[in-house]
């Protein structure tokens, strides 16, 4: 996955004082251009957070003021208890417990609560300090220098010094740890500097700008030294071994039902992000597998867990309306479910059809049939709750089949076969969008594509989806042979934008961009957006990306904006969100 | 006594040769799915680099001819060495002896339900009044034809969400065991009893059992001791090929319960083509089959004394 700058341009060259703000101007060196180096496989349809944002804790954004939906008298103004222990039913089972290796969402967001990162980054992407205290870069960006807090140690005794910081980075560099998101994000890494015991810095062949964001996911968070030598190769099974400084111990772990996480009793080193601090509120904290939806729900709904992850739209409005329960809606932030038009490839190399398809989806039915209402329609490729989103595509392209019809006269798809489809020179109008196999479709996407089908019928254009095994299905999308190309991305990182349309992220090479074009205008801004640290120059080209995209080109059309959604028992308090929309349980309490 | 030791020799290896042939067709089948391997394994999240993918490549031997792979792979079998999952990174023997322990306790529990439940269906209204008869024969073939899947959401909403009995899900209790393995068990009883009844439909129009009344033994007696046996030698060969599938079948109870256990395994190794994972499980289910028939032949001797002469 590709890196982007360190985003904001509060970010301060060289301070001890993370507060400071100063600004690094338009010059600021780029961020290398990781993608091709981070060579981010597939396209991301389990909605890929990376490096974007798990770290960063939400600022104290309590849940229920966070979703607007909640009905419920939950939140009391009643004084935070500890003890008590707290079950999460989650739809997704880490393949790996391992942060170093894993790149799924869900060790990320599991792990957060025993792994501690650097500093932390909050909803607005401002960075405060965590277990570094104070920290600075050289102004070429090459390296950073991170003073530690000198109380902190890992469940096992161990202190948590310069040593552990060098330990862990060298450990996600090797290539034997096979990282597959952890050393995408570490960028050029050369190596960690032990300056003195609490100093540390971290030094990278070229200027490397993302690495405050990058050091803030609990990817790149820190085991204890002494279990990297004893069980470097068995950290991904989970259990004791996975020894962190974080507010919960690993307790335990049982293949296929369940997780459990212990309070640490010493932990003092919250980050400031954080609504409390000391040890959590919560003695024990059970994270339960359950694939199954309805079950899911039903373990809620009985009680038996007092969080669920992901539920289904269908069942949003009978547990909002349920008294004992509140539904917490979060947007993610990055990519929203886009389609992405193949402008390569005959028929979508004319942008008069490409617009046709983009008026001649009725959108706004579709996501409301098939989502109840639960999930709102996209405009832009970015989602809402992305920074430099551009409100101004809201209904600047909405459904118009008349419209579409006209394009594709233009296009010179007059005639018409026996079965309604247009035809041009005999040729009929003919789509290929490959579906992926069931156990990697998620949020009912099957099933919104036959409502889209059945848009671009009425039209005129015939849309096939053959459903091939995955690994035809990764080798037809990267090589280009497919007309469509559908995925979100999650990541609080307007960049996202050059994974989807800069040139240099070519899929051949590993990159995302599935338009298979090259536009200069689009290479252009996307990779100024990337290489300043200037909050407006950002916002400018991000905004004309977002218009080229969608209107001037029509390179992609946006589906809809894929939301996490919670269901939370009334008993549990304190619950938020970093700025990927991932839990964080160290301030959740129970009574 | 002798032939029967020479029976289980001979049982031995061709035990061997079953899982021998098991294991290469395992092999040849993950190796004609399409697709880059290296990518497979990572599925469509992965954001690895180019550097790990080269790693990977090198690790498993993926870059070998195909060949090559299996001999290597014969060997370390032949060795005893499972070798590592690809994609859990542990050692498949681990994972396995770790994971089989709630399959068993419930592919157990549903076979000793299954029987139950069928014995008490099937002598209970064999040849009895049609009216009780028909609604046995209607619900056997209702539970034959739901699928495990509908059954068990349907047990789980009962149960567990409405009437609180149950948990939702899990191997932590026997309480947790319930519901799967009724959900397991209710399809297997339902074919186990129709066959069990139209067996002892049979016996009981036979000679022998009017001679039995005759010496004055009851009709239940003359059920249980002589129909009942005389039924059950297609019951066992029946019962013995359901335990063999009760494996397949704990893959969606075990994904509807989020119970740990083999079929939940078996999915992930199949879906991420983790070809030691799947391998062992094909192994560990051919094994599974091959001890099953072993004891069932066993078992035939003890029920009919005819073939033990012979």
């Amino acid at each position: 996955m590709p890196y982007r700058p360190a985003k904001r341009s509060q970010m301060n060259p060289i301070s001890n004082n993370p507060t400071t703000l100063s600004h690094a101007g338009p010059g600021a060196p780029s961020g290398p251009s990781s993608s091709q180096r981070a060579s981010a496989l597939p396209l991301s349809h389990l909605s890929r957070r990376g490096f974007g944002g798990l770290a960063g804790l939400a600022l104290l954004t309590p849940l229920l003021d966070a979703c607007g939906a909640s009905t419920s008298p939950a939140e009391t103004s009643a004084k935070p208890v500890s003890g008590g222990s707290v079950s999460y039913a989650v739809d997704t089972e880490p393949v790996t417990f391992d942060i170093h290796v894993a790149s799924q969402d869900i060790t990320g967001e599991i792990c957060r609560n025993v792994f501690d990162s650097l500093i932390a980054e909050d909803t607005n992407g401002e960075f405060h300090p965590w277990l570094a205290t104070a920290w600075e870069y050289a102004p070429d960006l090459s390296s950073y220098t991170f003073t530690l807090r000198q109380d902190v140690k890992f469940s096992d005794g161990t202190p948590f010094d310069a040593n552990a910081v060098k330990v862990n980075f060298d450990r996600i560099a090797a290539p034997s740890t096979k990282s597959q998101l952890a050393s995408s994000l570490l960028g050029p890494y050369t190596g960690t500097e032990v300056v003195d015991q609490y100093t540390a810095k971290v030094t990278f062949s070229e200027a490397y700008a993302p690495f405050l964001q990058a050091v803030s996911t609990a990817y790149l968070g820190f085991y204890s030294p002494k279990t990297i030598a004893a069980n470097s190769a068995t950290l991904g099974s989970g259990g004791p071994v996975d020894v962190g400084t974080g507010p919960f111990t690993f307790t335990s772990y049982t293949k296929g039902q369940s997780v459990v996480l212990t309070k640490n009793p010493d932990y003092d080193w919250a980050p400031a992000t954080s609504a409390h601090t000391g040890p959590a509120y919560l003695d024990q904290l059970t994270i339960r597998f359950l694939s199954e939806d309805s079950v899911r729900v039903g373990a809620l709904t009985s009680g038996q867990v007092a969080l669920a992850r992901a539920i289904p739209p269908v069942n949003i409005k009978a547990l909002a309306a349920n008294p004992g329960f509140t539904v917490a809606h979060r947007s993610d932030p990055g990519g929203v479910y886009n389609i992405v038009f193949n402008a390569a490839k005959a028929p979508l190399d004319d942008i008069n059809v490409r617009k046709a398809i983009q008026r001649g989806i009725n959108i706004d039915l579709d996501v409301k049939t098939v989502y109840f209402g639960q999930y709102d329609r996209a405009w832009s490729p970015l989602s809402p709750s992305t920074p430099d989103y551009d409100p101004s595509l809201e209904n600047a392209w909405p459904y118009d089949a008349a419209l579409a019809d006209q394009l594709l006269d233009t296009a010179g798809w007059t005639g018409r076969d026996s079965q309604g489809y247009r035809t041009k020179n005999g040729q009929r109008l003919v789509i290929d969008w490959p579906i992926l196999p069931p156990a990697y479709i998620t949020d009912q996407r099957d099933i919104l594509g036959q409502a889209i089908q059945a848009d671009l019928k009425s039209i005129g254009i015939q849309v096939n989806r053959p459903q091939p095994d995955i690994g035809d299905y990764i080798t037809e999308i990267y090589g280009g042979q497919t007309n469509f190309i559908d995925f979100t991305w999650a990541r609080f990182e307007p960049d996202v934008l050059w994974l989807f349309f800069n040139s240099a992220s070519n899929p051949a090479n590993g990159g995302q961009n599935g338009t298979f074009i090259s536009d200069a205008q689009l290479n252009q801004w996307t990779n100024t957006g990337r290489t300043t640290l200037d909050a407006a120059t950002r916002k400018t080209v991000y905004d004309e990306v977002q218009k080229r995209v969608v209107l001037d080109l029509a390179l992609v059309t946006p589906i809809y904006v894929p939301e996490t959604i919670i269901g939370v028992a009334n008993s549990v308090h304190g619950l938020t969100f970093d700025p990927n929309a991932w839990t964080l349980f160290y301030d959740v309490w129970s009574g | 006594m002798k032939a029967l030791l020479k029976g289980v020799a001979q049982r031995l290896v061709a035990a061997l040769a079953v899982m021998f042939g098991a294991a290469t067709i395992a092999f040849i089948a993950l190796q004609l799915i399409p697709g880059d391997p290296v990518a497979t394994l990572l599925g469509p999240q992965s954001s690895a680099t180019a550097a790990v993918r080269r790693q990977i490549t090198l690790q498993y031997g993926f870059n070998q001819p195909v060949a090559v792979q299996y001999l290597h792979y014969l060997n370390r079998l032949v060795h005893g060495d499972l070798g590592q999952s690809y994609q859990l990174q542990r050692p498949v023997a681990s994972l396995i002896s770790e994971q089989l322990g709630p399959t068993a306790q419930l592919a157990l529990a549903a076979l000793v339900l299954a029987v139950v439940i069928a014995l008490v269906s099937a002598v209970a209204t064999a040849g009895r009044r049609p009216a009780l008869r028909a609604v046995a024969v209607t619900w056997e073939l209702i539970a034959v034809s739901s699928p495990s899947y509908w059954v068990g959401i349907l047990l789980l909403t009962a149960f567990s969400f409405q009437l609180q009995i149950f948990p939702v899900a899990g191997a932590q209790d026997f309480s947790a065991l319930v519901l799967p393995a009724f959900t397991l068990a209710l399809p297997i009883a339902g074919v186990l009893a129709q066959v069990l009844r139209e067996g002892l439909e049979a016996a009981l129009a036979e000679p022998f059992i009017v001679t039995a009344r005759a010496r004055g033994l009851s009709q239940n007696a003359v059920r249980l001791r002589h129909a009942l046996r005389h039924a059950s030698v297609p019951l066992l060969t029946l019962t013995g090929w359901l335990t063999g599938s009760l494996l397949g079948g704990a893959v969606l109870v075990e994904a509807v319960f989020g119970r740990p256990g083999i079929g939940a395994l078996t999915l992930q190794a199949v879906t991420s083509k983790d070809m030691p994972l799947v391998i062992g499980l094909v192994l560990l289910s051919a094994f599974v089959f091959v001890a099953i028939s072993t004891i069932l032949d066993l078992l035939y001797l003890v029920i009919d004394p005819r073939l033990r002469a012979a």
